[in-house]
């Protein structure tokens, strides 16, 4: 077993910052034109100096890479470009020395078409693995199940030409659903997150988890037995592998989406599970200049188990997604966020965060501050911290998937392999490229975006409070305020942000905490002592305020 | 042998070695346990998990003997005799769980006999340490981490490659299981009549400030010899010489410049801190000439707690102790490899400090300009000594080392500010020091 260098901490989660890395675009430590796991060794003193917690790795397991590697045809190898097990191993070493822990994405629902299980499952109907996919003679089962990728997949059959059956897929067609039906698929699937497990990684990002059961007149999704086989997963953790986390990632509303943290009590599903559909309220809010999309589907978010966390985000490597909004609101996105129709995708709008906010600083601090201020635990998406920009002509999603801008020296610093060789080529636009947006330049900037972001990292983890506070709403009379409070033991923090691209007055009703003093969190600056009647803050355009509410000395 | 849960409790806590004292502890329990001597009074040794009430927890070493079927959970001197004897044979000793693996160094002249005399010294954060017959020190690690000890892992190469100023290891014991991989003590020679470099200094700074200059010299030459030591051997992997990531000098430039702007953000209103009270921006300028367009030499396995403190004069030269490096950090993080020149500003610092101290200490005034002079000597000896592949060419070693002194100054400012403000003015002259003087041509 692989020496642990953490002191044993079951809810570390909550109070984590977690950074989402693509394997392919973070560092090439082979110069072959490809990030890789060497590379990701190299690079562990930046994430250490960033201050993050915890390294989410998208899909590095063996695969014909035709969706990003969500089409896995090995669970127990690693994709030959970024390196081996032993890679693995070495590089999930080297973070626990520095104290990052690592999760990975898994997809449970599929695997590729090229998997050997499918592959002898098409091949021999009465074979062992016959039924370790789910076979059929037609395709008019489960017709209430949507489509999820509607601009490519007609059907969520397909018809097999080999086995002369159609077989399900959720996903794309080359990628079949596994038939968890099957005992033996449950259990090895077991065997696959024993595996790594047993290498030191610290937990998992479960991909695609409400789809892994279907029956005939339901969506097929979030069905009751889906429930029972995560939770038999969660107690196998906590059996043999303490201190370790599953991360469902369920694009549904929180009120579905709790569901996957178990039990109210005692929270015996996910330890954690994505919020969907804060971060595109977050984004219209800004838009709108109006708070309220962010007040309502926080108080439309349920109480989650006392041992569970949401994982909140303001970009990822999929597409805003804008499903878990309602057909007029996403036009109001497609409108304002989307406008050449390559920015689209399915049910979303493939940008970074720099991007969709047309490069303002004001509003990437503003966001940030939302984010971290909230109940939950942020997850970074890898270049974010620096502004990078994105792509909108490469295909599929790899337009925010290029290569981590490091320096303004040749391919960005990413790699050493000739320029053409590289996998995708660095942004090189004046605004985005390489030269204007790098780490090494953002370093040596005190006023850079990097060294905010990694300030306010740094703050955040000052304050358990933000991982484990309470949340309190703190409405008034002006909607372009968001404000609320965070409270902890003693630490009590008032947060308030002005959307609005104007400078905003706001009065805030704090007579709760009469007598107590507002101390400014990044400045330590006192402000007057709060009274009985209404507090009175103006706020900069598109500003921000923390507070530490304080009891003044005696 | 079962312990009582309570009783356990109680003993772990009252221990002075005990590090979580302001913690509610909700369980104890050994978690496996070897006999040292099975003959009256049996002696023995356990591993005892202490689990808060956070859900976090911690593993000690408890030293017990047996008397009569009666349990005695004491540091006795019997029992470190045992352990040092035990040492001697190599033996490996089973628990439940795990082994207790002894090994000796051969040829180590202190476990040449039977130990006549042997008393505990002084117990420090989470260690205690015997001496035995003046000739050997063992060191009994209570709070375990997991992993190899720095401290024994810095001793075994330096013992193996030769290294003639640090006191000779002479063996360690170690366990091993499913649990834990954890070092649990080591034994090395102990330094007889050695004076304390401190207070050395405090003594000769004023009584013989020429001859301490000397010596200063010789401590120069001898930590580019321990540099160049642990930079000699490319086959093993835990010291050999790595060039830095390139990012390394600006994640460093950016760490100390939010320290320095963190630090000044707070800094009080005193007579003391007039000569830096808005200079911040002064200090972050002269941080981005130093660091501009510097090369970070290379990085090596270093002392990584140096100061005067760690040293004895002792047979007419320097012995250089506790290469455990600083206790608050992680194992991983002590074993980092890191710039020699870090060292190097430790011990620069360390000579301020001493001229300030006599006369806080002392009530005396250092020789004027002693501490320039004593800088001088001591990085005359040092780079005539070290492998200078290891720095920066030229003049930028300078520079890198303006950095990390700037580092440890800041660092130093906003310590004595929580801990000493009479000690304040030591950081200040540094800080102000190294802002006066220019960066480009030093």
């Amino acid at each position: 077993m692989p020496d642990r260098w953490f002191e044993r901490e079951p809810l570390w989660f909550k109070r984590a910052v977690f950074y989402e890395i693509h394997i392919r675009g973070f560092f090439d430590g082979n110069d072959d034109g490809a990030g890789d796991f060497r590379g990701l060794i190299e690079k562990l003193d930046y994430l250490q100096w960033l201050g993050i917690d915890c390294v989410w790795l998208l899909p590095m397991y063996r695969s014909p890479l035709r969706d990003g590697g969500y089409d896995i045809s090995d669970f127990l190898s690693i994709h030959p470009d970024y390196g081996t097990v032993a890679d693995f191993a070495e590089f999930v070493e080297h973070a626990h020395q520095r104290g990052i822990r690592v999760i990975a994405d898994l997809v449970m629902n599929h695997t590729s078409s090229e998997h050997p299980w499918f592959q002898e499952s098409r091949a021999n109907r009465d074979g062992p693995k016959g039924d370790w996919f789910v076979w059929s003679d037609t395709d008019e089962l489960y017709r209430d199940a949507r489509v999820i990728f509607v601009d490519t997949e007609p059907s969520n059959w397909s018809f097999d030409p080999v086995r002369g059956q159609y077989y399900w897929h959720r996903f794309f067609h080359h990628q079949p659903d596994l038939n968890y039906e099957n005992p033996q698929v449950q259990e090895a699937m077991l065997d696959v997150l024993r595996f790594w497990l047993d290498l030191g990684i610290d937990g998992f990002r479960l991909d695609a988890v409400p789809y892994l059961y279907e029956a005939e007149g339901t969506n097929c999704e979030n069905l009751p037995r889906t429930h029972e086989y995560l939770k038999r997963v969660r107690a196998e953790i906590d059996a043999h592998y303490p201190d370790r986390v599953l991360l469902a990632e369920a694009n549904q509303w929180p009120a579905d989406v709790v569901a996957y943290l178990g039990d109210a009590e005692s929270g015996d599903e996910c330890h954690m599970a994505f919020h969907f559909p804060l971060m595109p309220r977050m984004f219209m809010a800004v838009r709108r200049e109006d708070a309220t999309p962010i007040y309502e589907i926080l108080e439309r978010t349920p109480a989650i188990p006392q041992n569970a966390q949401w994982g909140l985000f303001l970009r990822n490597h999929d597409e805003l997604t804008l499903e878990m909004v309602t057909a007029d609101e996403r036009d109001y996105m497609y409108e304002e966020y989307a406008k050449d129709p390559r920015m689209r995708l399915n049910l979303g709008i493939r940008r970074r965060l720099a991007p969709l906010l047309d490069n303002g600083r004001d509003e990437m601090e503003l966001m940030h501050a939302i984010l971290f201020s909230l109940p939950g635990s942020p997850v970074l998406y890898y270049g974010d911290e620096i502004g990078m920009g994105d792509n909108v002509y490469l295909g599929d999603r790899d337009g925010v998937r290029t290569p981590m801008q490091w320096t303004g020296d040749r391919n960005a610093g990413f790699s050493h392999a000739d320029w053409a060789q590289l996998y995708l080529q660095p942004l090189m636009d004046p605004v985005y490229g390489y030269q204007a947006v790098n780490v090494e330049a953002q370093l040596r900037t005190p006023t850079s975006l990097l060294r905010w972001v990694a300030r306010l990292i740094a703050l955040r983890k000052e304050h358990p409070v933000f991982g484990l506070g309470t949340y309190e709403p703190l409405r008034s009379d002006n909607p372009r305020i968001f404000a609320h409070i965070r409270r902890w033991e003693e630490d009590v923090i008032l947060c308030v942000h002005n959307v609005a691209r104007s400078a905003q007055a706001v009065q805030l009703d704090l007579s709760a905490h009469a007598g107590m003093v507002p101390e400014e969190m990044f400045g330590r600056t006192s402000f007057p002592a709060v009274g009985e009647l209404p507090y009175l803050l103006t706020l900069a355009p598109r500003g921000f305020f923390w507070f530490q509410l304080r009891w003044p000395a005696r | 042998m079962s312990f009582d849960e309570q009783a356990l409790i109680e003993h772990v806590v009252r221990q002075r070695w005990y590090g979580a004292k302001s913690r509610g502890v909700a369980h104890a329990q050994v978690l496996d346990s070897v006999i040292v001597r099975a003959d009256e009074p049996r002696l023995a040794l356990a591993l005892v998990e202490m689990r808060y009430e956070t859900g976090a927890h911690d593993v000690y070493q408890l030293l017990y003997s047996l008397r009569g079927g009666e349990l005695e959970v004491d540091d006795d001197v019997a029992l470190a005799r045992e352990l040092v004897l035990t040492l001697r044979t190599g033996t490996t000793l089973y628990g439940v769980e795990g082994t207790v693996e002894f090994h000796a160094v051969p040829g180590f002249a202190g476990l040449g006999r039977d130990p006549a005399e042997v008393r505990w010294v002084g117990a420090e954060q989470s260690n205690t340490s015997v001496v035995l017959d003046d000739e050997a020190i063992l060191k009994v690690f209570r709070r375990l981490e997991p992993g190899v000890n720095p401290e024994l892992e810095m001793l075994r190469f330096l013992t193996e490659h030769g290294f003639a100023n640090s006191p000779p290891l002479g063996g360690w014991y170690a366990y091993s299981g499913g649990l834990l991989v954890a070092t649990l003590g080591i034994l090395q020679t102990f330094v007889r009549g050695g004076l304390d470099g401190w207070e050395l200094a405090l003594d000769e700074i004023v009584a013989s400030p020429d001859q301490f200059l000397e010596r200063l010299r010789r401590l120069g030459e001898v930590t580019g010899e321990m540099h160049s030591v642990l930079a000699s051997d490319p086959n093993d992997p835990a010291f050999s010489v790595e060039t830095p990531s390139v990012e390394t000098l600006g994640l460093l430039t950016a760490t100390v410049d939010e320290e320095i702007e963190r630090v000044f953000l707070e800094l009080p209103d005193d007579d003391e801190l007039a000569a830096i009270a808005g200079r911040g921006e002064e200090v972050r300028e002269q941080l981005r000439l130093l660091t501009h367009g510097v090369p970070a030499g290379r990085v090596i396995r270093t002392h990584g707690d140096y100061h005067l403190g760690q040293t004895m004069w002792a047979d007419g030269d320097w012995v250089i102790l506790d290469f455990e490096g600083e206790p608050l950090r992680t194992f991983a993080e002590r074993r980092r490899k890191r710039s020699p020149l870090r060292d190097v500003a430790g011990m620069l610092r360390s000579f301020a400090y001493a001229a300030s101290a006599v006369s806080f200490l002392r009530g005396a005034e250092a020789p004027d300009g002693w501490e320039t002079q004593a800088r001088t000597q001591f990085l005359d000896g040092y780079f005539g000594t070290v492998d200078p592949s290891l720095l920066p060419p030229g003049a930028a070693a300078e520079r890198l080392l303006a950095v990390f002194e700037l580092e440890k100054a800041v660092y130093e400012l906003r310590y004595e500010l929580e801990h000493r403000p009479d000690w304040v003015s030591i950081p200040v002259a540094g800080i102000v020091r190294l802002i006066e003087q220019p960066a480009a041509a030093s």
